[in-house]
């Protein structure tokens, strides 16, 4: 609050019960520890902590429960970098956050430019949402029924594919799973970030695309000169979220890939089961430390990417 | 340059059994400048987007020059449009959004920036080209919003009540200079506007619309001097016309002790013996308390070169209100008594029934 | 320049009587085809029609025989009606499933939790941006940023404390569950409450009525709009959660939903219970997919405010 405004509400306030504003101000502010501790407790006691002692016990090597932690450097990073299974993990993560970002991205670019001025697109964004509030897990079971590959019992992609006279195709091969994923999460998250888009296109002005008529521009250059300007920030707010949320994917490429109660063939891993895979594993004994270590490398990872995305993204405020 | 025309051009709304626009014939001379002017919800903006192409045109034509661009679209019909909210791109500097429809257009840089800063410089904006508009003042968005449309050198100028978004003073301002811009360049232009004063100062030709429907389209003197009929002659003036109701009789109507003869032509236009008599706020002699309509002064309104009187009457009905000008500093107090009689040939005589006005000749 | 003197009256009744259009035509130009339009509303269509496609299959699949579902992809339910028991695969997925408990189990947790995270934030968010605290828009960002940690960080140290304390059951995840969902929900009501007015709290404050007294009757019921998309968003995101449910249910009697799903799935398919299977997908999803119908426009506006800012 800036003082102006202080100083009007004090004169026209005076005889006041509780006395002069500064007064009222004062005892409001005593409510701030008591209202903030219950979440800034929790938050510290289950987020904060947690996070500290995963990169602290990342430099210790501990199998679990029953060993205790020795600290032990860099080994573990050092081993992880050098291990088959995270750089699977690594190069599927990288690819999920940036095929994945970008073709959802195009898309809804490519959305934003049609849905703007066309009738009915309210349904269709709520259509297009819709795969966002099922459970992955739910979504991951449901996609491995659809890109099942069994000659006599296949899925609804090769049912639809026999049906053109195309062969079958074994999606959720190891080989082949990474881009099944891909494409699934693209599909799945797409809905999310053209409503977000979209509710920025609607803030801007009808009245620019209109001049841009009268210009003559296509519709490219609508998108071009109008709609990318004017959303840029929104769309860095987006980037951010895409980033955070492709980071930790685990459940839709658990279930998608693998047969559901273990571990899916580690060509398909992504961090979130490396570190899933390393603290519960059934492959081989856990093993905290290198959980830990992976874990700390993604932390490090989105920070890394948010970081990276704000500094490119960055420019002047634009009014409108 | 190029003359305009409608053709009983009509625009329907999805849902909405009235046309917005309804069969509206309006010619537009070469270098002519038309004011569109109405209450809100007239059809003013609808008919300026149908000419911009920013709006399906559902029945008649339009056609500028001679060409017919009912079904062309807007970039094809060489004209230039301002907006109300002038329509500045905010990431885009002056400069830039000068220059974006040429940009569009794939006109050649050099050339490009050359008219940029012709029209920069007619419009004063020279030093502000790098700045962008959320650093500008209302009145210089509004000259950029007008510098858009100069450098493309269109044929026909469209805006759309591009002063209401400036303060009483600036808009006064603008106004002349719009005015005397269009002269000098000579480009027709069709100008949608709701205010009066802003239509008569501006406008070679005033168009009234009310309801989707042309009133009447005449000069700002014709407009004044010989209303088509009631909404016409209560909507133009300030203050607006008083409007008495009377009686005909075989020899005439008597409006304040003055006896008013008809014409044949006038007698030809009743539809009953029910008339209104229109009298403008200048258009009173007072006299003696016997002979005229009485009426005590309720509100004085000193505007130094003038003055307003606002006298409470019972004639032709309870709580009738007339307004009269009288000139500035006169001796007129609350609450004087005053009598009015319309002064000769200040007299506007309307169909009660109809609302037309019934013409002399 | 020529001076018509004057137009005559609109000649209204000169005029053929006209019927609106079914439809205005749109301006003109508005529908060209370029290359790029035409390949978006292809491909917005054929998204739209897929997504209704993949809805209506998951449903019919729910009620069909494995061979049903694999043959006849897009035809009707037959052979489970023609037998007389519709719901055969329902049964089946909740008899087999345990998804008797779970359901008991997931609504209980989520309401709490949900419950607890908004009466746990709102006054948090309130504190962060009303009471003109130094430092407060700092600490916002500080609890925003927990928005960003991947709960893989924070599971181990919280697997092992939780057990030696053991509370690696329900009770457990119900403080984690609470825990994790207030960065997102701090964050959400900030912008909530940011956007109310001033002038109700000071009207208030000039009543004589005490700072608490203020937020809980007049600032928490404006903010309620607030509260309530946050009590959806995430009863949403909790009734999907199933990383921390693997991980900290052991005990299949107090397995959630989506916990109880996981394991369902290696079973059934190992048995080929594909009509079970999809039947216990279908039980997840649709008790979602009903909130959504019913709230799709608050829960969409209120993820892209959160988002949005």
């Amino acid at each position: 609050m800036s003082a102006p405004t202080d100083t009007v509400a004090r004169a026209a306030g005076p005889g006041r019960a509780t006395g002069s504003r500064g007064g009222h101000l004062t005892r409001k502010r005593r409510l701030f520890w008591p209202f903030m501790i219950p979440a800034l407790g929790l938050y510290l006691a289950f987020l904060v902590l947690p996070t500290l002692a995963t990169v602290v016990l990342s430099f210790t090597k501990w199998a679990g429960s029953g060993d205790t932690p020795e600290p032990n450097g860099v080994d573990n990073y050092v081993q992880m970098w050098n291990n088959d299974s995270f750089q699977y993990s690594f190069q599927n993560t990288l690819i999920y956050v940036f095929a994945g970002g970008i073709g959802t991205f195009l898309l809804a670019f490519l959305f934003t430019m049609v849905l703007r001025d066309m009738r009915g697109g309210k349904a269709i964004r709520a259509i297009l949402f819709f795969p966002n509030i099922v459970a992955p897990v739910a979504l991951g079971m449901f996609l491995g029924f659809v890109f099942k590959y069994q000659p006599g019992k296949q899925g609804l992609a090769n049912f639809m594919l026999e049906h053109v006279g195309a062969s079958a195709a074994k999606f959720l091969d190891p080989a082949n799973v990474t881009w099944v994923v891909t494409a699934s999460i693209i599909w799945a998250s797409s809905g999310f970030f053209i409503t977000i888009l979209m509710a920025a296109v609607d803030r801007i002005p009808p009245y620019l695309y209109e001049d841009a008529d009268l210009a003559g521009a296509s519709p490219w250059q609508k998108f071009r000169n109008i709609t990318l300007p004017l959303t840029w920030d929104v769309i860095g707010v987006a980037g951010v979220l895409w980033t955070i949320n492709a980071l930790k994917i685990f459940e839709l490429v658990f279930v998608l890939a693998g047969p559901g109660t273990y571990s899916p063939p580690n060509q398909a891993w992504t961090l979130g089961i490396y570190v899933f895979d390393r603290t519960f594993g059934s492959n081989g004994t856990p093993d905290f430390g290198a959980a830990c270590a992976c874990a700390v490398a993604m932390i490090a990872l989105v920070s890394f990417l948010v970081v990276l995305l704000r500094r490119l993204m960055r420019r002047d405020v634009i009014q409108f | 340059m190029a003359t305009v025309s409608f053709r009983d051009t009509t625009r329907y709304y999805a849902g909405v059994d009235r046309p917005a626009v309804d069969g509206l014939d309006l010619e537009v001379a070469d270098g002519e400048f038309l004011v569109l002017v109405g209450p809100s919800g007239c059809g003013k903006s609808t008919t300026l987007r149908m000419l911009a192409g920013l709006e399906g045109v559902d029945y008649g034509q339009i056609h500028i020059g001679d060409r017919d661009v009912t079904d062309l679209p807007p970039k094809d019909r060489d004209i230039a449009m301002v907006f109300q909210n002038y329509a500045l791109y905010p990431h885009m500097s002056v400069g830039e959004n000068i220059g974006f429809h040429l940009k569009i257009a794939k006109m050649p840089k050099a050339e490009r920036e050359k008219r940029v800063r012709d029209a920069a410089e007619l419009l004063d904006l020279t030093q502000y080209l790098d700045r962008k508009p959320a650093k500008l003042s209302g009145g210089q968005r509004q000259r950029v919003a007008m510098g858009r449309a100069i450098v493309r050198e269109p044929s026909v100028f469209l805006m759309d009540e591009p002063l209401s978004n400036l303060d009483a003073k600036l808009r006064v301002q603008t106004r002349t200079q719009i005015a005397s811009l269009q002269r000098r360049l000579g480009i027709t232009t069709i100008y949608v506007t709701h205010d009066q004063v802003e239509a008569m100062t501006m406008g070679d030709k005033v168009a009234v619309l009310k309801d989707g429907l042309l009133q009447q389209c005449d000069t700002p003197i014709g407009l004044f001097a010989r209303p088509v009929n009631l909404f016409v002659a209560g909507f133009i003036g300030s203050p607006a016309m008083n409007l008495l109701p009377a009686t005909v009789d075989v020899d005439g109507v008597v409006v304040g002790g003055t006896r008013l003869p008809l014409t044949t032509a006038q007698r030809s236009g009743l539809t009953s013996d029910k008339v209104v008599v229109g009298v403008r706020p200048e258009g009173w002699d007072t006299v003696d308390p016997e002979s005229g309509i009485t009426g005590v002064v309720e509100v004085v309104e000193e505007l130094g070169s003038d003055q307003y009187l606002y006298c409470k009457s019972t004639y032709g009905g309870p709580d009738q209100v007339l307004t009269v000008r009288t000139p500035g500093m006169a001796p007129w107090q609350r609450g004087e008594k005053i009598s009015l009689t319309p002064k000769a040939g200040a007299v506007h005589l309307f169909d009660e029934a109809s609302g037309a006005r019934l013409m002399d000749s | 320049m020529t001076t018509r003197v004057m137009t005559p009256p609109p000649p209204r009744v000169a005029k053929p009587v006209r019927k609106p259009p079914r439809k205005p035509k749109a301006a003109p130009g508005s529908r060209r085809l370029s290359p790029l339009r035409l390949l978006g509303s292809v491909i917005v269509w054929a998204f739209t029609a897929f997504n209704i496609l993949v809805l209506y299959w998951l449903i019919s699949a729910s009620f069909k025989t494995p061979v049903e579902i694999f043959t006849k992809p897009f035809a009707l339910p037959y052979q489970w009606f023609h037998l007389g028991k519709p719901f055969r695969n329902f049964v089946y997925a909740w008899n087999n499933a345990g998804f008797g408990d779970a359901v008991i189990t997931t609504v209980v947790l989520v309401t709490l939790a949900t419950v607890v995270t908004v009466a746990v934030s709102a006054p948090a968010a309130y504190a962060l941006t009303r009471l003109g605290v130094r430092g407060s828009g700092g600490l916002t960002n500080v609890i925003a940023i927990g928005m960003g940690v991947p709960f893989q960080t924070v599971i181990i140290p919280l697997f092992v404390v939780m057990s030696k304390i053991q509370l690696d059951n329900e009770y457990g995840l119900f403080f984690i569950y609470v825990a994790l969902s207030i960065p997102f929900t701090v964050f959400l009501l900030t912008g909530f409450f940011r956007s109310l007015p001033d002038e109700l709290e000071e009207a208030a404050a000039i009543d004589g009525a005490s700072p608490t007294r203020t937020f809980f009757s007049v600032m928490l019921p404006l903010a309620r709009g607030g509260l309530i998309t946050a009590l959806i968003l995430n009863a949403i995101g909790l009734w999907n959660e199933t990383l921390l449910a693997i991980v900290f249910l052991k005990d299949q009697s107090s397995f959630t939903l989506s916990r109880a799903l996981f394991t369902f799935y290696g079973a059934a398919s190992y048995q080929s219970e594909y009509g079970g299977l999809i039947a216990g997908v279908a039980i997840v999803v649709l008790p979602m997919l009903v909130l959504y119908l019913l709230l799709a426009r608050r829960i969409i506006t209120g993820l892209t405010l959160g988002a949005g800012k």
